[in-house]
């Protein structure tokens, strides 16, 4: 008898046990196994929404500290009219979008020049400075701009040297945009990279050869092959940024809050939970919509899932 | 170089027949040390289609880049209609080119791909609709205008291809191996179509590839490369007929090499004896002359030995030599014997029978004479 490579005896062996375990004919079933881990994951989710919508009816009684036996709209009617939610809410949305795009507007160059560049060198550092932040929590990333940016800052330091200042660099608004944008941006870069890495480089010289300079080829070319990119990166980051906790926290100190930080002020604040829940059902709706309006325009096929066209 | 010698010469015998399109002189390109193109030097009369042939590594495409604007020369200097173009952009160009994966923008439908070079270029926004459907008209997509890139099929992709490459006249049109994708049907076609839509417009044509065969179909000139250097400059039949060195013999063709060593020399004939076979040549090199003793090589034609039973049948043929059948390959028009000659040291030729009465006349084992006429062994120093 011929000897076969080991690799190959073992995976005999192998498959002689698992026939013995999982017969061949229940194959049909195994893709729906290994989905079962995320379905039960996203399951439990879904339980605890559950939970939360319950909440969200009722209202908290304010001499006993104890939520109502009996369902009601209230703290939806509170949520929706009370103008320091509404503040909130504009602030988180308005936010969001400029945080959105201005982290495209800064990611697309990074992600082409990283892709595009002929040095080693060059692409290794942009990568390096990518990676970098996901080994610094948000939270130390915050902080270190406050020592950055605050009233006795390296900035504000700088500064003194030149006979200006101090400014007040922190807790405002800009300075919560800055810190979500400096945050978003590594996401953003890496959604972008495969789309311009999927635009063949042949086609940019097409476009200067049939007469466009580099600002046209970007436009009429660049941009729509990276769309894709676009719309997958600018869902993320809006995603994210409308849902982000710790940077309106520690560099709007306080006086900046953004969805979450209103959610979690009810919880663990004035122990409101059922209108923490509204509020967290209202944040889950609105991104949702979001999501579901961005698919709507554009089509889940831009984001390049789905069968591949020819 | 000779060689690149005795095409200026040839240009310059003639006389002006029109003017220069393009004019190459003395191009190098050198990565590291590494010299992709060597000393280039060539001129193109407006109207001709000349394609740059060669093996994957020859410099062809990156002397095609260079004219393009893609890369610029290390040193020598490139004009267009008579003027250098050093250090100008490609898109300030006067030319079309077709890529090799055609790079066309899947994001655009047909005609909107035929119209981008016409608005990159600002022409008269009025007249970029009618002048889409000319060049629509020109490749037969008339009626795919509105069809999106990847609704196209690959001949027809490539028809979009020459039609935005062509559509704002440019002074030249560049192929960077546009063909080399597609499957031998398809791609002869669309060989024979370029040449149509050539003289049709008359467009100065530069085309590289690697496929001798649509350079012999479709070129007035080819220009044979080989490690960076320009290894011949003819039109296709002298390319074929009268390669100028031996690489070209071999590159071009089904081409055997019989290596020997000189014995006499006489006004237009060499003789030479390989193995214990004495042969006899024509000496293609003008510049040198060959001296007894000599190591050289014969390039003959597969096409042009005959092969017999006897050699009574090779009776009007000058050398006739004894051999025997290795293998038979049947190609269909055309059956290749593979002949071991024994007194040429056992040097194995192909020969072709284009006319076998049956599927084959020898078979493999078989006692066979084959034979040729000097005149068309053409022989190389070694």
């Amino acid at each position: 008898m011929r000897a076969y490579p080991l690799t190959w005896r073992l995976l005999d062996v192998l498959e002689t046990g698992l026939e013995k375990v999982f017969p061949r004919r229940l194959a049909g079933i195994t893709p729906y196994l290994m989905l079962a881990p995320a379905v039960l994951l996203v399951g439990l989710l879904v339980l605890g929404l559950f939970q939360v919508a319950d909440g969200s009816l009722r209202t908290l009684d304010t001499t006993t500290f104890l939520m109502s036996e009996s369902y009601s709209l209230d703290n939806f009617r509170r949520a929706l009219s009370e103008p320091l939610f509404r503040n909130v809410a504009v602030k988180s949305f308005a936010g969001s979008l400029i945080v959105t795009a201005m982290t495209l507007v800064l990611a697309l160059p990074y992600a082409y020049v990283m892709v595009r560049t002929k040095s080693a060198a060059l692409r290794k550092i942009l990568l390096i400075a990518l990676f970098l932040p996901f080994f610094i929590g948000q939270v130390v990333r915050a902080y270190g701009w406050l020592i950055i940016l605050g009233n006795q800052g390296l900035v504000n330091e700088a500064l003194s040297f030149l006979g200006i200042g101090p400014f007040r660099l922190i807790y405002n608004y800009p300075a919560v945009l800055f810190g979500l944008i400096q945050y978003m941006l590594p996401f953003a870069v890496l959604m972008l990279a495969p789309a311009v890495t999927a635009i063949p480089e042949e086609t940019e010289a097409a476009a200067e050869s049939l007469g466009a300079n580099w600002i046209q080829t970007f436009i009429h070319v660049v941009l729509p092959m990276a769309r894709p990119g676009f719309v997958g990166a600018g869902l993320v980051v809006m995603t994210l940024s409308l849902t982000d906790f710790a940077i309106p926290a520690i560099l709007g100190g306080g006086s900046q809050d953004f969805i979450a930080n209103a959610i979690y002020d009810q919880f663990f604040r004035t122990s409101d939970q059922g209108l923490g829940a509204t509020l967290a059902l209202l944040l889950v709706a609105a991104g949702s919509t979001l999501v579901a309006i961005v698919f709507a325009l554009v089509g889940t096929g831009t984001l390049q899932m789905g069968r591949a066209k020819q | 170089m000779a060689v690149a010698e005795t095409g200026l010469d040839r240009l310059a015998v003639e006389g002006p027949v029109g003017s220069t399109a393009v004019s190459v002189r003395n191009v190098n390109m050198v990565f590291g040390d590494y010299r992709a193109v060597d000393d280039a030097s060539f001129d193109l009369q407006e109207g001709k289609f000349l394609t740059i042939l060669g093996p994957s590594g020859s410099g062809k495409t990156t002397l095609l880049r260079m004219i393009a604007g893609f890369q610029a020369p290390t040193s020598g200097e490139i004009a267009i209609n008579g003027i250098p173009v050093g250090h100008v952009p490609p898109n300030k160009r006067s030319i079309g080119m077709v890529f090799q994966k055609l790079a066309l923008f899947p994001h655009m439908t047909a005609a909107q791909n035929v119209a981008f070079p016409l608005k990159m270029r600002r022409f008269d926004a009025r007249t970029i609709p009618a002048r889409v459907a000319k060049y629509l008209d020109l490749v037969k997509l008339g009626g795919f205008a509105n069809r999106r890139i990847h609704e196209l099929s690959g001949g027809q992709q490539q028809r979009i291809a020459i039609a935005r490459a062509l559509v704002f006249e440019p002074d030249l049109l560049l192929l960077d191996e546009p063909l080399a994708a597609l499957d031998r049907k398809l791609r002869e076609e669309m060989q024979l179509e370029f040449r149509r839509i050539q003289r049709e417009l008359g467009v100065t044509t530069i085309n590289v590839t690697h496929d001798q065969r649509e350079a012999l179909v479709v070129s007035d000139e080819i220009i044979v490369m080989d490690k960076g250097r320009i290894q011949q400059n003819a039109k296709p039949s002298a390319t074929y007929r009268q390669p100028s060195n031996s690489f070209v013999a071999g590159f071009i063709g089904v081409t055997n090499f019989l290596s020997g060593s000189v014995t006499d020399v006489t006004d237009s004939e060499v003789a030479f004896i390989a193995g214990t076979q004495p042969l006899c040549g024509r000496w293609v090199a003008t510049d040198v002359r060959p001296s007894a003793g000599q190591s050289v090589k014969g390039a003959v034609r597969a096409e042009q030995i005959r092969v017999a039973a006897t050699p009574d049948r090779l009776d009007d043929l000058q050398t006739t030599v004894a051999g025997s059948v290795m293998d038979v390959i049947f190609e269909g028009e055309r059956v290749v014997y593979e002949v071991r000659l024994a007194s040429l040291q056992d040097a194995t030729i192909r020969v072709f029978d284009h006319d076998p009465s049956q599927h084959a006349e020898f078979e493999a084992g078989a006692r066979v004479f084959v034979g040729w006429n000097a005149r068309d062994v053409l022989v190389f120093a070694e």
